[in-house]
């Protein structure tokens, strides 16, 4: 037995049961050297000790697949000066900057700026800890305990305990605060149920098992900044109090803010001396900032909006794999969409190649009608991806007894690309003689009406088209919009197989598990089609090419901690 | 003069009022939901009903009227539903940066105009008029995001001579903070030539026809006297009165440019608080244009006036 072999049988004596597993997979093949990285950091295990791992018990290859097209890696690191000013394009926060309201990729570039969160969910979906040092699940995942950085001080001097964690999270589970966070932790973290037996230690007490919960309290959940206990959310812009390595120099509402580095900091102190926001209502501004040199970094832009940047030379594109998607609806409660067989004919209708290369400029992953995401590592991509089949949705059409196809409505919003989207299910659906009527009833507020049951056109089409975000992992796709009694359910899909096998994978702790869930769920969908997503498309940045180690995230999360100019 | 003017005050009062309850009563019609728009298309209705609660945009309409206007006329003009700010600190450098970008594009447009209508009147039916009013007008028609977007290209990016945005760092000197404006400013300056230099044009013709004109003239008066003394000061008349109606639309009006410039100012304020549904804030930046309108509207009644006293005697009988 070598050195190497005795350090990682050691370690193994102190990890987990579930950590213990994690590396069996890896070592038996099973899973990638991603993979294994993603799963480690997840259940705890820090990023030096997972790396070590990695490379002493061998196991799959190296699985990286992020970035693609002019892009860079998102976390490639390069020799930079040190110092300097970073100015960051980012598009205005529609609210003012309080942890429990912030709604938008402005604002959480915003709370991102000074706010630390327990971790930070990287561009591979890993889990980098932050003010968490390490965290584990008990035997069934219902109670995750968080070991919580000591020697952590505020930017107004007060030191960092686990009762600043605890209220920060009681604050966003309430549900009086309506916190934009019980979007992900609804139904996951009740009131009450969070506990800091003392101050180095925090214990989530679940309303179920969920293996994914470290990544609902990361930074994926961009609301969940840890703000000190006795200061109100509401007045958290006045000071943007925080932990992180950045502190707020000033901020005018609706023109930008300026930060500058935190000599207290924990951690690394940040390179740069500085960075700089400027709020742009719209893209194409921000665009021609960047041209004009007069911003170094645009936090995101779309490939309709930013064209000029993808053939750039002076414009380095950051492009980073994501779950954000469309999701196109057919009522399984109404005609004419009761039968599979009609959904499944839409579906096989449409060009998924042509919508990523048209809509998308490639920058985007073809959808199989399923929320798993190839990004996920828990997607099962052995499940075969839906095609362009004209015959075959002919001959579903005819099975099921509409051979001379039949007229539906579409309804939409008007934003993003949702309109062109909306003609292009017309146009592939007219193929198979179907007739599409398409609506657009204005702007997303009239679209979501009140987001219930009965008042809005969203959950109560017969057909239509939704956007969502991304999300580090699918769980809140799959509890809220494929369950009997998901609240976001427009296709009004009840099936108690969907219920069990979803309520599987939200408990399962190891990624075998998930991937068995999953790969039964995709398949399930896929026969089922309540919904079809074509495509999950990427999430861009730009910088200057003199700008090395800007660092995005999907969720509109952005670490300039280590950025610097080469020249 | 003075009662004159106290008719006019009266007047911009009652418009005042009346511009109050349309201003009002128009932002709560807009479609939508205060706390859902805040809250997010995905927030839980009872969330929703809660904050609108908090809000008290849950009260009827007469009871929020009723609390915004003595608010209003005790100097307070509310809270930001969306910033939690209070609405002057919003309003108060909006306008400020506003009334600058206006002021500067003022100053470079309204010469230029009144000496290219004038010329053009002068040299009516000839070439040099020819290009002043084909020239402006179809300078004018061209939607003011593609002049903007042409001179960002040319003079921001190509010849790199202009900044593309409008806000100048903070502390900027005032030079820096004009070559900042120059490129908004001359987008306006191309908009408002053709229609304020054809005004007075029409004005400039009027005066060079009429017969005091020809009597000044025939009493051999020397051209340029002429001009100045009697044409000038009768063809600025109906000038005075189009630059006073431009004064709304330059700094309440100017989305379009404010957006492409990225300028904070009151349009794109009073844009955005009406997409964001946040009724004080809208109420008041509408609110306060109308007074900026109005009072530039009084200091044109009074222009006119004293160029005109036949106008102040009739309004005084």
């Amino acid at each position: 037995m070598d050195d190497t072999q005795r350090r990682v049988d050691a370690i193994r004596k102190d990890r987990s049961e579930l950590e213990n597993h994690i590396i069996d997979e890896y070592s038996a093949g099973k899973i990638t050297r991603r993979e294994f990285v993603r799963r480690g950091t997840v259940v705890g295990m820090s990023i030096p000790l997972v790396s070590f791992l990695a490379a002493a018990c061998g196991g799959g290859g190296s699985g990286e697949t992020t970035g693609g097209g002019t892009s860079t890696s998102p976390t490639a690191t390069s020799a930079v000066q040190s110092g300097g000013n970073i100015r960051v394009a980012l598009i205005q926060p529609s609210t003012e900057p309080n942890p429990l309201i912030v709604k938008d990729e402005g604002g959480a570039g915003l709370l991102g700026s000074t706010g630390e969160f327990l971790s930070f969910s990287n561009a591979k979906l890993e889990l980098e800890p932050r003010l968490a040092e390490s965290w584990s699940p008990n035997a069934d995942g219902t109670e995750w305990t968080f070991k919580i950085r000591q020697g952590v001080t505020f930017h107004s001097g007060a030191t960092l305990t686990a009762n600043d964690v605890k209220t920060t999270f009681e604050s966003l589970v309430d549900p009086k605060n309506a916190s934009n966070a019980l979007s992900a932790l609804g139904g996951v973290l009740s009131p009450g149920n969070t506990e800091a037996p003392d101050d180095a230690t925090v214990v989530f007490h679940l309303d179920a098992a969920n293996g994914n919960f470290p990544t609902l309290v990361s930074s994926a959940n961009y609301n969940a900044i840890i703000i000190p206990a006795d200061l109100d959310p509401a007045d958290w812009g006045k000071t943007f109090d925080g932990t992180g390595p950045f502190r707020m120099e000033s901020f005018t509402p609706k023109v930008g803010a300026k930060f500058v580095r935190y000599d207290g900091y924990w951690g690394e102190k940040a390179n740069p001396d500085g960075f700089e926001l400027k709020f742009y209502d719209e893209e194409g501004p921000m665009i021609v900032a960047f041209q004009g040199d007069e911003v170094d970094f645009v936090e995101h832009f779309s490939v309709s909006g930013g064209q000029a940047l993808l053939s750039d030379p002076n414009a380095q594109v950051i492009a980073v794999k994501a779950s954000t998607h469309r999701q196109i609806h057919m009522r399984t409660d109404k005609d004419p969409f009761t039968d599979k067989r009609v959904r499944q004919a839409v579906a096989l209708s449409l060009d998924r190649n042509a919508m990523v290369d048209g809509l998308w400029d490639g920058k985007a992953d073809l959808g199989n009608d399923s929320p798993f995401a190839p990004a996920y590592p828990s997607t099962d991509t052995s499940v075969p991806q839906r095609q362009q089949n004209i015959d075959q949705a002919k001959q579903l059409l005819s099975d099921a007894g509409m051979a001379d196809g039949f007229t539906v409505e579409l309804q939409t919003w008007n934003g993003f690309e949702i309109p062109d989207l909306a003609q292009l299910v017309k146009q592939y659906a007219s193929e198979i003689g179907v007739t599409v009527n398409v609506k657009i009833v204005g702007d997303d507020t009239a679209y979501y009406g009140d987001a219930v049951f009965g008042k809005s056109i969203w959950l109560d089409s017969v057909m239509g088209i939704t956007d969502y975000g991304h999300r580090p992992v699918p769980n809140v796709f799959l509890s809220s919009v494929y369950t009997s009694k998901g609240t976001w359910n427009a296709a009004h899909f009840k099936n108690s197989q969907a219920d069990d096998l979803i309520a599987q994978y939200i408990a399962a702790l190891d990624l075998d598990s998930q991937r068995a869930a999953a790969k039964q769920i995709e398949e399930l969908l896929l026969d089922e089609t309540p919904v079809s997503i074509p495509y999950f498309y990427n999430f861009l940045s730009a910088a200057k090419p003199t700008l090395k180690n800007a660092v995005s995230a999907a969720t509109g999360q952005f670490d300039l901690s280590k950025a610097g100019y080469t020249s | 003069m003075g009662r004159f003017l106290l008719t006019r005050l009266g007047l911009a009062a009652i418009t005042l009022f009346l511009l109050s309850v349309f201003v009002f009563l128009g932002a709560n019609l807009l479609p939508g939901n205060v706390a859902r728009r805040k809250l997010g298309n995905l927030a839980d209705q009872s969330a929703v009903d809660q904050l609108n609660h908090q809000l008290g945009t849950d009260k009827p309409i007469l009871v929020q009227y009723w609390n915004w206007i003595t608010g209003l006329l005790h100097g307070d003009l509310g809270t930001s539903l969306s910033y939690q700010l209070p609405v002057s600190q919003l309003i108060g450098p909006a306008l400020t940066n506003s009334v600058k970008l206006a002021a500067f594009a003022f100053v470079m447009v309204v010469p230029l105009a009144i000496v290219g209508g004038v010329v053009a009147a002068l040299k009516r039916d000839r070439l040099t008029d020819r290009i002043i009013t084909v020239g402006g007008l179809s300078l004018a028609v061209v939607p003011e995001f593609v002049t903007g977007i042409m001179l960002i290209l040319v003079f921001g990016l190509w010849l790199g001579l202009f900044p593309v945005s409008a806000n100048a760092p903070d502390g900027s000197d005032i030079l820096t903070q004009l070559k900042y404006l120059f490129l908004p400013a001359l987008t306006l300056v191309i908009v408002l030539f053709g229609y304020i230099s054809r005004i007075t044009r029409a004005g400039t013709i009027e005066a060079l026809d009429a017969d005091y004109t020809r009597t000044a003239m025939l009493k051999g008066l020397p051209r340029r006297t002429v001009v100045r003394r009697h044409v000038l000061r009768n063809s600025l008349l109906p000038t005075i009165a189009v630059i006073a109606t431009q004064t709304g639309y330059l700094i309440g009006g100017l989305v379009v440019i404010e957006t492409l410039f990225n300028y904070p100012g009151m349009g794109r304020l009073i844009f955005t608080a009406a997409n964001d549904k946040d009724f004080p804030l809208l109420a008041a930046s509408v609110l306060i244009v109308g007074i900026v309108f109005l009072v530039a509207t009084l200091l044109a009644d009074i222009a006119y006036s004293l160029l005109n006293p036949r106008i102040r005697y009739a309004a005084a009988e």
